[in-house]
């Protein structure tokens, strides 16, 4: 497909600039909000691997606390590659296994499909990263990047919580980019993006598309407004578009968190748009 | 009137201004002039809002205030005998708010821009809380005529030839301009501003000192890269991006009377070509 390759070139950044602006925002929020440092998740993926390595850049790897949070079923290998990483990052980490709580709460839920096993893991582990962040007076740093916040895939105030999210402007392919530019494990950058809910799933065999095909689609109608019809027209199948259409459309409710019914006329958000900083 | 000095030290204040707190960021105006003083300079300019800050929302209302404040007077009086130019929220005697620029140069009164396009497209909503400026003046400093136009007035040509045409030789443009990056070596953003005040320099032949801030403000970044363009579209200076940083020139107001000698373009200028209708 020739237009193709010719959108994501329109993704590629100038990386050394992105990654300065990037660390600027993770020593402000930190600054400005009077913590220490950081708390990030790391599963081994390259999101939270690259979340970890500006956040180290930006305030020493020792402001940094990783924490890798496994539950039984994970996979070995995704502990490790989160391991290499914190390895060499340089920044201090921790294990802490959630299969007691994700199972003493299923004990009694016995017809939880996957999905809602899946959800409950990312909501425990946002739940352990809060904590450890009020323990160590520091922020939860997100990891979520455009691509998966436009098409709603993520548990909504699991995966998808955080303090600040120095990810959330950056489609896949800007992230594979600038992991490579600082330089983390090949291993980790090359992977099948994963949320490890079940094993050998990955990202693109659940969507039914992959990432590269998501950005440039989503590029093409978020970024520089094309219609649905005019993306097909640029020879992208007609169902996949239509398909990327109805996530992003279907899950705007997780990219607005707290959705306050307005009564007062004073309304937090609404008439009472208070900036955060 | 004694023959005015032409030539100036032009010092651009390329600072972070803390969102909401007024008397934090007097301290900070007080703290650059204290350097610009040191490096000599006439004549100092701070970003638009610098006062309060630009992302106000709902606290617009709350950092307001009068031209004869206190806040302002005690700038006024720090910077003596320097001119200094800074950005704050104004409330009119009717309660009017506006986003406004004061340039406080001696005994002169001061000289007030009220921000006249404000803009409210994409992550901007200056019309939610402020109203717009409706008139344009010169302000009379020691070394000749300036205009001042905030941001996004200068998107709007027609107001910074009108100033060049009254008689302004230096435009000041005081600016909290978000940033916004691509492949490009310099920030895309900052690409934008460059077109913008060097075509502004060459088509109305004047100096242009843009003044951009730094520093974050609601996940969204002000690129800085401030600069002084001569005459004609040369940039004669630049801050670096991103970072704070006081940037000085000496500058002659007589280059733009040499460059209008030889491009006479305000001489050609006229206002009585008709047509076509605006379209609706």
């Amino acid at each position: 497909m020739k237009a193709a390759a010719s959108v994501l070139d329109r993704l590629t950044l100038n990386a050394p600039l992105a990654v300065q602006v990037l660390t600027g925002f993770i020593r402000d929020a930190v600054e400005t909000s009077g913590t220490a440092g950081v708390v990030v998740g790391l599963s081994g993926g390259i999101d939270s691997s690259f979340a970890a390595a500006l956040a180290t850049r930006a305030l020493g790897p020792e402001q940094v606390h990783g924490f890798l949070l496994p539950y039984r079923t994970s996979s070995p290998e995704s502990e490790a590659d989160a391991r290499q990483v914190a390895l060499h990052l340089r920044m201090p980490f921790r294990v802490i296994d959630i299969s007691p709580m994700v199972d003493a709460y299923f004990a009694t839920e016995t017809d939880a499909d996957p999905g809602r096993r899946g959800n409950k893991m990312a909501r425990e582990r946002m739940s352990i990263l809060f904590d450890q962040a009020k323990r160590l007076n520091a922020l939860v740093l997100g990891t979520s990047n455009k691509t998966e916040i436009l098409l709603g895939y993520s548990t909504v105030f699991g995966d998808n919580a955080s303090s600040l999210n120095p990810l959330g402007d950056l489609y896949k392919h800007q992230i594979w980019q600038l992991s490579r530019h600082l330089g983390l494990p090949e291993k980790v950058v090359s992977k099948a993006p994963s949320a490890d809910l079940w094993p050998g799933q990955t990202d693109e065999g659940e969507l039914g598309f992959s990432y590269a095909l998501a950005d440039e689609v989503l590029y093409q109608l978020f970024d520089l407004g094309l219609t649905p019809a005019e993306v097909v027209e640029q020879g992208y199948d007609e169902r996949v578009v239509q398909r990327i259409v109805r996530l992003e459309q279907q899950f705007r409710f997780k990219r607005r968190l707290m959705l306050i019914a307005r009564l007062s006329g004073s309304a937090i958000n609404l008439d009472q748009e208070i900036p955060r900083d | 009137m004694a023959e005015p000095r032409p030539t100036l030290t032009l010092g651009l204040a390329q600072l972070d201004s803390r969102l909401g707190d007024v008397e934090a960021n007097l301290q900070r105006h007080l703290d650059w002039i204290a350097s610009a003083r040191v490096r000599g300079v006439d004549l100092l300019v701070f970003p638009e809002l610098s006062l309060t800050g630009y992302r106000l929302l709902h606290l617009t209302s709350r950092v307001a205030m009068p031209p004869d404040s206190a806040i302002l007077e005690r700038l006024a009086e720090a910077a003596r005998p320097m001119s200094v130019l800074a950005g704050f929220v104004e409330t009119s005697v009717r309660g009017v708010l506006y986003n406004s620029a004061i340039l406080l140069s001696g005994d002169a009164p001061a000289h007030i821009h009220r921000k006249v396009y404000l803009p409210t497209y994409g992550i901007f909503q200056e019309e939610r809380f402020l109203r717009p400026g409706k008139r344009l003046g010169l302000a009379n400093l020691p070394w000749g005529q300036a205009g001042v136009l905030i941001c996004e007035d200068l998107w709007h040509p027609e107001l910074a030839r009108r100033l060049a045409v009254a008689g302004a030789r230096l435009l000041i443009v005081p600016s909290a301009g978000p940033g916004r990056i691509g492949a490009g070596d310099d920030p895309a953003s900052h690409e934008s501003w460059e077109i913008l005040t060097r075509s502004t320099s060459l088509l109305d032949t004047c100096w242009v000192a843009y003044c951009n801030r730094v520093g974050w403000e609601e996940g969204s970044f002000y690129a800085g890269g401030s600069h002084i363009v001569r005459p004609g579209g040369e940039v004669l200076a630049r801050a670096p991006f991103l970072d704070e940083h006081l940037l000085v020139e000496e500058i002659d107001l007589r280059e733009a009377d040499r460059l209008r000698w030889r491009l006479p373009l305000l001489a050609d200028e006229r206002s009585d070509i008709e047509g076509p209708e605006e379209a609706e």
